[in-house]
């Protein structure tokens, strides 16, 4: 019976993963941080869309994941990564966080601002295509963010409520 | 008509006196060592008692003339044998029980409802005697437990058969009793397992399935049931001290502090008791510094039990009280949000936006019962009870407080109008209320009157019941429930066939005024109540069967349990437009839970060697009301192992336990909180050396340190190692 579980608990538990861990479905690399970091900062967080968002109502309830993870914004380069499925991802943006409850509502856009987001290699001014491939990992995928240019959803979406 | 009046007349007549006599003597092993806590009874009739300390019983009442007196004890072979008895005379029987590790263990503390002939009831049940918590040296009831075939705590809450899932703790689908009294708390119906203390404990036994029909509310998947100390006659005191250490985080990256956490405690008991009266006092204190970042626990409490007999009358008063101040670390880091070292997660250390998070909890009970037993056909108990308890969760963001209260009363009598029947008629009333800035101030009114029977034919039993339920909500109108049950055993150990045994039963649970009235934030949303919540349902059925020993060394015991639930309630992420989110727990699942119970004892080299084997199957479906898609429970794994050996060599024994539960399926609010999870698989070693009044034993739990969480964002215990020392006197 010690031997069963000696074999058995060897295998598998817990365990560290680090960025871009091998064992990640999703995108990973860094984010380095420009400008003076605002007093209300609560949060910034990485977040992604299968599609580009065309309203409010996308920007919240497209975004993946739902409730994304944050990254550290002390330094002045973060990694970060993000468990995602397998696609194409058309938009991967640091969203900047000031205090305020969120209700995954279009009221949400209050307390959130677009804070530097991949862009396509090929062309700056637009956004980069990101693809998870299935049961691996999209890396380097990396961007500026800039507390200096923080901007408001309706700068990219239509939005009823700010 | 007739009959039936002159049966009651007969049943409620007074024995005379110059018929009944007394039975007295004692109960010792082969060597001459007392066995405690044997059952001796007097077959058909409501007498019965236990053995103390010293192996010594003593029964009134018992009619005169030729007597059959049955003894059993876990782990020897029950026996039956005759005496003579003059009446106004006493007789003394004295036992000497063989070991026999495969015998059936006796069957006591449920039949405090169920009727039964000193024989297993319809329903499933599974112990943890004495024995098996000295062997496990385990420090917490919540340990003692985690091992029972077909059981699963998860994070405080109790899992029979899959029974409860996770639910932070705002209710729960398993009824615990405390020597018959409902211990569950008044305000969210959950069990403070902290409230009493292992050495106090002399057994459990847990009834799996519905439980509804006799116990009520609660015992929807299971009843535990709790058997204290009985106070023996004579000075006694115990003293029992302990001390550990936890396992440091197997992976360097996770080390969160220089030296390893400590643990201990100490406990002491004094008892003195006569054939008249007799009362314990107890008290114990306890402090972890905890596996995890801000994880310290300080706790300490009191009991005390008394006893009084005089004649035919036994009453029993008991009592606890305990105090908790214990850091909560409410889910472990993410990334970002500590050191966390370039790591997505860090299980050892918390979010620093929930540093400081601790509980006050106070919480205690007192109970009286008395039993008069008329004759050796009729018996009555009555009982009250108080169980209360206080806590104050002190976060970053808000205090909240709850102070909850639960009283109740009950009678009950026990009636054998014919040697081969049974019947167990009882009335109860609870009042629970609560005040909390979470819950609010409400209150809650249950009363049940409830009725069991059981007629032998031959080696066939057939039980039936019913119970009902009346529940109100603060004053307002009546809920009723009813709760039947019928079940059958057939006994086929003569004919070296084993025991057969089925039933099926209604189970329900009333929400608990936490699940209806819970105003609060969770995860960053609001907590709405809902008032109109109504109670779950559930049939289940089982068949089972107990195998007679097969290759003289080993005994299987397996059962089919099916439930099919109704109104179950569950948290839901509610979208209400234009623009809130909020999260309340509604009746919005039909559920069926089936699966499959088997364990096997083994005792390859008698009197030296004990494996044990425990596997639980669970499928389980739950379908949203309007939804055609299916899918499983939360928080119920499909499979559950048990392994257990031990291995007796003179005063030292050594073992092991190995527990296995598959990655549940699913978790409830997925996608709102870190969906890690992965299978359990826990092997603890220990070893126990016993010479006179003093006793040693040493447990390694989780001795891999395997790393694992059983709800989101939780680690599970790390490899801690303590050293117990009993001493008895």
């Amino acid at each position: 019976m010690v031997a069963a579980g000696v074999g058995t608990a060897c295998d598998g538990g817990l365990q560290p993963e680090p960025i871009c861990a091998r064992t990640l479905v999703g995108l990973c690399g860094t984010v380095r941080f420009r400008g003076a970091v605002p007093a209300n900062t609560e949060n910034v967080f990485i977040a992604t869309y299968l599609t580009f968002p065309q309203t409010c109502t996308d920007l919240i309830n497209n975004r993946r994941p739902i409730i994304p993870g944050s990254v550290p914004f002390t330094d002045s380069i973060a990694a970060y990564s993000v468990a995602l499925s397998p696609g194409a991802y058309h938009w991967v943006l640091a969203v900047w966080k000031k205090p305020g409850t969120l209700t995954l509502t279009p009221a949400d856009t209050q307390y959130l601002r677009v804070a530097g987001y991949y862009r396509s290699p090929t062309d700056a001014t637009k956004p980069g295509i990101v693809t998870v491939p299935g049961g691996a990992a999209a890396g380097d995928i990396d961007f500026v963010v800039n507390f200096d240019s923080l901007r408001p959803a309706t700068d990219f979406v239509t939005c009823t409520a700010q | 008509m007739h009959r039936a009046i002159a049966t009651l007349l007969l049943v409620f007549a007074p024995f005379p006196a110059a018929a009944q006599g007394v039975v007295r003597g004692t109960v010792r092993d082969k060597d001459g060592a007392p066995i405690s806590g044997a059952s001796i009874a007097i077959p058909g009739t409501t007498l019965s008692t236990r053995t103390d300390l010293q192996g010594l019983f003593r029964i009134v009442l018992v009619p005169a003339g030729l007597v059959r007196v049955h003894a059993a004890a876990l782990a020897y072979g029950p026996i039956d044998t005759a005496v003579a008895l003059t009446g106004g005379d006493s007789t003394t029987v004295d036992f000497t029980l063989s070991a026999a590790p495969l015998a059936l263990p006796p069957v006591d503390v449920v039949s405090d409802r169920v009727p039964h002939f000193g024989d297993r009831p319809a329903t499933s049940v599974a112990q943890v005697t004495e024995r098996d918590l000295d062997r496990r040296a385990v420090n917490t009831v919540e340990e003692a437990i985690d091992h029972v075939a077909g059981l699963q705590m998860v994070n405080g809450q109790t899992n029979v058969r899959g029974s409860t899932g996770y639910v932070q703790g705002l209710n729960s689908r398993v009824l615990m009793t405390v020597d018959g009294v409902p211990m569950n708390q008044g305000d969210r119906g959950g069990i403070n397992w902290d409230l009493l203390a292992v050495d106090e404990i002399e057994s459990l036994e847990i009834l799996k399935g519905a439980g509804s029909s006799v116990y009520g509310s609660a015992a929807f998947g299971g009843v535990i049931n709790v058997t204290t100390r009985d106070v023996p006659a004579g000075l006694h005191t115990r003293l029992r001290v302990n001390g550990g250490v936890y396992g440091d985080p197997p992976h360097p990256i996770w080390r969160f502090r220089d030296n390893p956490g400590l643990l201990g405690g100490a406990d002491f008991s004094a008892s003195y008791g006569n054939d008249v009266a007799g009362g314990r006092i107890s008290v114990g204190d306890r402090h972890s510094d905890g596996y995890r970042q801000q994880d310290q626990d300080d706790h300490l409490h009191f009991a005390g039990r008394a006893r009084w007999e005089h004649a035919n009358t036994r009453v029993d008063v008991s009592g606890a009280w305990a105090v908790d101040h214990y850091d909560v670390p409410l889910s472990w880091c993410s990334r970002g949000k500590c050191d966390d070292k370039g790591q997505i997660f860090q299980p050892f250390m918390v979010d620093t936006t929930e540093r400081g998070a601790r509980t006050d909890s106070r919480k205690g009970y007192l109970a009286a019962r008395v039993r008069t037993t008329v004759s050796p056909q009729f018996a009555w108990t009555a009982r009250a009870s108080w169980l209360r308890t206080h806590f104050a969760d002190v976060r970053r963001s808000a205090t909240e407080f709850g102070v909850g209260d639960r009283f109740g009363a009950a009678g009950q009598i026990e009636a054998h109008p014919e040697s081969t029947r049974t019947v167990i008629v009882g009335a109860e009333a609870t009042y629970s209320d609560v005040t909390s800035d979470i819950f609010g101030t409400h209150s809650q009114s249950e009363f049940a009157a409830y009725g069991q029977s059981e007629q032998r034919m031959g080696a066939v039993r057939v039980s039936g019941g019913a119970r009902l339920d009346f529940l109100a909500v603060d004053g307002g109108s009546l809920t009723a429930v009813v709760s039947p049950r019928i079940g059958a055993t057939l006994n086929g150990e003569e004919e070296g066939g084993g025991t057969w045994r089925a039933s099926i039963g209604r189970g329900f649970r009333s929400p608990t005024m936490a699940e209806r009235f819970v105003h609060t934030t969770a995860l960053g949303f609001d907590v709405v109540p809902n008032p109109t919540l109504r109670p779950e349902t559930a049939w289940s059925f089982e068949i089972g069967h107990t195998s007679a020993p097969l290759l003289r060394f080993m005994r299987l015991d397996a059962a089919l349990f099916w439930t099919e639930a109704r109104d179950l309630i569950e948290p839901q992420v509610l979208r209400i437009p234009p623009d809130t989110v909020k999260i309340q727990l509604q009746n919005v699942v039909r559920a069926r839970i089936a699966g499959l119970d088997a364990s096997v004892i083994a005792a390859p080299i008698p009197d030296r060697l004990i494996a044990t084997l425990g596997y639980t199957y669970l499928d389980t479906r739950r379908r949203l009301a309007g939804d055609s898609t299916e899918g499983p429970l939360a928080f119920r794994p499909r499979h559950l192992l048990t392994l257990g050996a031990d291995y007796r060599m003179g005063d030292l024994g050594v073992g092991a336990d190995f527990r296995f539960a598959s990655r549940p399926e699913r978790i409830e609010l997925e996608g709102f909180v870190d969906p890690r999870r992965v299978p359990v698989k826990v092997l603890d070693l220990r070893a126990a050396w016993k010479n006179g009044p003093v006793e040693l034993r040493v447990l390694a739990a989780n001795v891999l340190n395997y790393m694992y969480n059983l709800v989101p964002e939780t680690l599970a215990p790390v490899r801690t190692v303590t050293l117990t020392v009993v001493w008895s006197h």
